[in-house]
């Protein structure tokens, strides 16, 4: 049950999406993924990714313009 | 779908953040000043009225959906999503309806028309084609957006796409630039084909409409297939 984060602030398009795909895959089932972004396109891209892969997520405006997003490998 | 814990780091969170400002305000005197330049334009020149509110509403209408034509283009290869390309497919089914009303109407009048006279952008099609498209291609996916895109995202506030937008201006100058190039060695030796002229006005219509919704279903299908869990 380890929490890893993960900075994406001024990421272009895919990258966070990129970042956290391969961040998951060295995570064990279980572990929580914080997400830092300013991007709002990844509020949809990785929302809808992780949950076509079947993993938890949420996420939360922290400031104007700037989110983080939960994931927890789920499988 | 959420889970306990997310939910107790989410609630964690909402209580460390500060109240946000009220930017209602802004709202209402952006809008007070769209509809001001709006009326006056009415007045002053129609034209202009009616390309500002359309260029409005594109532009509300592209942000709030988050609209992109290079994630579009890219998701289906790098993570196997095509929500976004079946939008673009969808963009194309309406406009071929459309656009096809409104051809339809001018050819009725006219039977013996000329290609030119035709409404829209008939283009000359050939290896320049393909050429434009790969370099645009391959700009917009390392930029993170097309023009609209990147517009857009500059219009939020996101800086990165400044840096974009300046190579953006450099590059549209530079392709003004050697147009006349392109245009003297490729452009102008290259046909414009224009189906209805060859395979009538009905049939083109009804080939060009099978032919998008077989690449909508086949992008439906291939979403579904990287579907990887089925039960959520």
């Amino acid at each position: 049950m380890v929490e890893y984060k993960l900075d994406c602030l001024y990421e272009a398009c895919p990258i966070p999406l990129l970042k956290a795909l391969k961040q998951l895959e060295k995570m064990k089932i279980g572990d929580i993924l914080i997400m830092h972004t300013d991007h709002n396109c990844s509020i949809v891209n990785v929302v809808e990714w992780t949950k076509k892969q079947g993993h938890y997520i949420d996420y939360v405006e922290i400031v104007e313009g700037e989110w983080e997003i939960y994931i927890e490998k789920a499988r | 779908m959420t889970s306990s814990r997310i939910e107790a780091l989410k609630k964690q969170k909402q209580m460390e953040i500060r109240k946000k400002n009220n930017q209602m305000h802004y709202a209402v005197l952006g809008t007070t000043i769209t509809f001001m330049i709006y009326f006056m334009l009415i007045n002053y020149h129609l034209r202009l009225s009616s390309f500002w509110i359309i260029g409005i509403l594109l532009g509300i209408t592209m942000q709030r959906s988050r609209f992109c034509f290079a994630s579009s283009f890219r998701d289906p290869i790098m993570v196997g999503s095509t929500s976004l390309l079946k939008a673009v497919l969808l963009a194309f089914i309406i406009s071929t309806i459309g656009f096809f009303i409104i051809q339809y109407k001018t050819i009725v009048l006219n039977p013996d028309y000329l290609i030119t006279e035709i409404p829209g952008q008939l283009s000359p099609v050939g290896i320049h084609t393909a050429i434009g498209a790969v370099l645009f291609g391959v700009g917009m996916v390392v930029a993170g957006g097309c023009a609209s895109g990147t517009l857009i995202r500059i219009g939020e506030g996101y800086m990165m796409q400044l840096v974009v937008l300046i190579g953006f201006i450099i590059g549209s100058t530079l392709g003004a630039k050697h147009f006349v190039f392109w245009d003297k060695t490729l452009i102008s030796k290259a046909p414009i084909i224009y189906f209805p002229k060859y395979l009538g006005f009905f049939p083109s219509l009804i080939l060009q409409l099978i032919l998008l919704c077989s690449l909508y279903y086949i992008a439906d299908w291939y979403d579904k297939k990287n579907n990887i869990t089925i039960t959520m």
